[in-house]
């Protein structure tokens, strides 16, 4: 399997306190990986290295076939480059309605004079449609973002990242605060996209992480404690000792 | 543009108003109709569509994409200054070489110009052309003047600032900054620009000598709102398809615009650079009508009215702004104009020159508790009722 992310060597420091610890990540292709961890164990760091939001202090973030360093590009070519995240608060433009929001992510030339002189054509229409299906929100299309539901906003910013059609996706405790029945959809949406790209779930519910079903990797004060299906990783011991028997 | 309306239906009524004002005060003119319109007040009316212009891009830089400039009034001045710089030259030029007909020699060129330097310079001490005023000969250089010189500079310290990240209450005192040193140093007798004299006699047009001022000031108020149909038109487009959607998208979620891989800083910077030259553009054709351009104009307290109209007019709806721009500067006008009758309460006199401010500040407290989406928001409130869902 080809690797699409490689995180080695990666260190980072606040003030002293050593948020990543010589961590190092892969991920391929088309896969689906649950990271768990405890509070402070470097899970939202990690997304920050990888997005750019954060430099680390040493260590390299190789991407792609080509193994493009991401450490020399801003977010935003992050982003370009095909890596998309979701935040743990949902983050949606409230103000505009869903199909806008969904608009401004489909992938399109992001300079400001094409955005300037873009007019959506019917196949763009078309697009916005297929993707609110998808998150369940084809009858919300002209709603303003900011009057849906805790949990359609979360589905929302999943589709808009799908819009962005990344090759990675970087996805923060997006079960947080969802009923059970939105939660199987969240599964099922995140299941579905990790059949065509990599997908990275940070997430504290381990029921959650059982549904996924995927491979898990354990973080613990900055770097990989355990890696593998979620049955080995919680029988490690030491995962016990951190985490779960907490 | 059939989408522009559909988007924004207040285009074709702002701009049918601007066409029923335009036609009501040219059949109030003195020039060309009843002249129930003074000049004076003909003036003021110019003068205030001016500050619409200024305020609708405000509003694109603050209501839309959420940068409070407190200096957009440096851009506007600018404009002003790069204007006033050729009709002060031309007149004076036209002055110099009457009087130095009347000689028995021709004036050579370099007399023709020194003579000049020293009536425009004479005044702080000076006697000759400092440099900046290498194209003060030519309208078409200092017409391309008033649009390079507040974009350029809105681009340099755009780019700083948007580089470096810089958000907030921590741009909007950079700005201030600006605006203020910007003052400062136009206020030095050495620095050009006749210090705290600044440009006078703009008003007088050069090779228009025989026309009146109560012609020039109708035709001035005509290219005004014709300025400002443009500019709203303008704004509308920007505003209304997916540019206005990233915009307003940086205005409340930047980090979020910045993950979906768009560069917020070319953004902001492509707003600011944009509104900064509408703003000198305005100042071009407000300083003509108001005469005099002097330091005075860049001070701090000028942007922060701005954008105490802007905030009482509706920001985030470009009628708001215009609304807020008109409303404000002409009861501005009014109150301290001395027209408005002091109110005599047998203790006290309340002088409305003085307590116009106080008024101001009172009225902002209200809207802002009261009515946050401005004067243009109850438009909306209005609109919304007629069309009943």
């Amino acid at each position: 399997m080809s690797t699409l992310l490689e995180v080695s060597g990666v260190s980072v420091t606040f003030d002293g306190f050593r948020a990543i610890n010589n961590l190092s990540f892969q991920i391929g292709a088309a896969e689906l990986r649950a990271v768990i961890g405890p509070n402070g164990a470097g899970k939202t760091t990690f997304m920050d290295i990888v997005t750019g939001k954060t430099r680390p202090d040493e260590g390299r973030v190789l991407w792609g076939e080509k193994s493009v360093s991401l450490l020399g590009l801003n977010e935003a070519q992050i982003a370009r480059e095909g890596v998309g995240r979701k935040f743990q608060r949902p983050t949606v433009f409230e103000d505009q309605t869903v199909a806008d929001n969904l608009m401004v992510a489909l992938k399109k030339d992001r300079g400001p004079l094409a955005v300037l002189l873009f007019r959506p054509t019917p196949e763009d229409h078309t697009r916005v449609e297929e993707l609110a299906s998808e998150i369940g929100l084809s009858d919300h299309l002209q709603t303003q973002a900011g009057i849906l539901s805790h949990g359609q906003k979360q589905w929302l910013e999943i589709g808009m990242l799908l819009a962005q059609e990344p090759r990675l996706l970087l996805v923060d405790e997006p079960a947080a605060g969802m009923t059970g029945p939105e939660r199987d959809h969240t599964t099922e949406l995140l299941k579905e996209a990790a059949k065509t790209r990599a997908v990275v779930v940070v997430e504290h519910d381990m029921d959650f992480v059982r549904k996924l079903n995927c491979k898990v990797t354990v973080l613990h004060e900055g770097s990989v404690l355990a890696e593998g299906s979620l049955d080995h990783v919680t029988s490690n011991q030491e995962v016990i000792d951190v985490y779960l028997g907490r | 543009m059939g989408n522009l309306i559909k988007t924004n239906r207040s285009v074709p009524i702002v701009l049918a108003l601007l066409a029923g004002f335009a036609l009501l005060v040219t059949v109030l003119s003195e020039a060309y109709g009843s002249g129930g319109l003074s000049v004076s007040l003909t003036k003021t009316l110019g003068m205030t569509v001016c500050l619409c212009i200024i305020a609708l891009s405000m509003d694109m830089v603050w209501g839309y994409s959420g940068i409070l400039s407190l200096g957009h009034f440096a851009f506007f001045a600018l404009g002003g200054y790069m204007i006033g710089m050729w009709l002060m030259y031309a007149r004076t030029e036209d002055v110099i070489a009457a009087s130095l007909a009347q000689g028995q020699l021709p004036a050579t060129p370099a007399e023709l110009n020194d003579a000049i330097a020293v009536q425009i310079f004479g005044v702080v001490g000076g006697d000759s052309f400092p440099w900046m005023w290498a194209f003060s000969h030519s309208l078409v250089a200092q017409l391309a003047l008033v649009v390079l010189v507040p974009g350029i500079l809105a681009f340099v310290f755009g780019w700083l600032a948007f580089r470096s990240r810089v958000t907030g209450v921590y741009l909007s005192i950079l700005t201030q900054a600006m605006t203020l040193a910007l003052s400062l140093y136009l206020f030095q007798n050495d620095t050009g620009l006749r210090g705290n004299n600044g440009l006078s006699g703009l008003q007088n047009i050069p090779g228009a000598e025989a026309i009146p001022q109560s012609q020039i000031s109708i035709w001035f108020l005509w290219a005004s709102i014709a300025a400002l149909a443009l500019a709203y038109v303008f704004a509308a487009w920007v505003m209304s398809g997916k540019f206005g959607n990233v915009i307003r998208g940086i205005r409340d979620d930047e980090a979020r615009v910045r993950f979906l891989g768009y560069s917020v800083e070319g953004y902001k910077l492509f707003v600011f650079v944009v509104s900064a030259i509408m703003a000198g553009v305005a100042g071009a054709l407000y300083y003509p009508q108001a005469g005099i351009i002097n330091p005075d104009e860049l001070a701090p307290i000028a942007s922060i009215y701005l954008a105490v109209w802007v905030a009482i007019g509706g920001r985030g709806r470009l009628y708001g702004a215009v609304i807020g721009a008109a409303v404000v500067s002409l009861l501005s006008t009014w109150f301290t104009g001395g027209r408005a009758p002091d109110i005599n309460l047998g203790f006290y006199t309340i002088q409305w020159v003085d307590w116009w401010t106080v008024l101001l500040g009172l009225g902002f407290v209200l809207v802002t508790l009261f009515a946050p989406k401005g004067l243009g928001g109850l438009v909306d409130l209005m609109t919304r009722k007629g069309e009943a869902k």
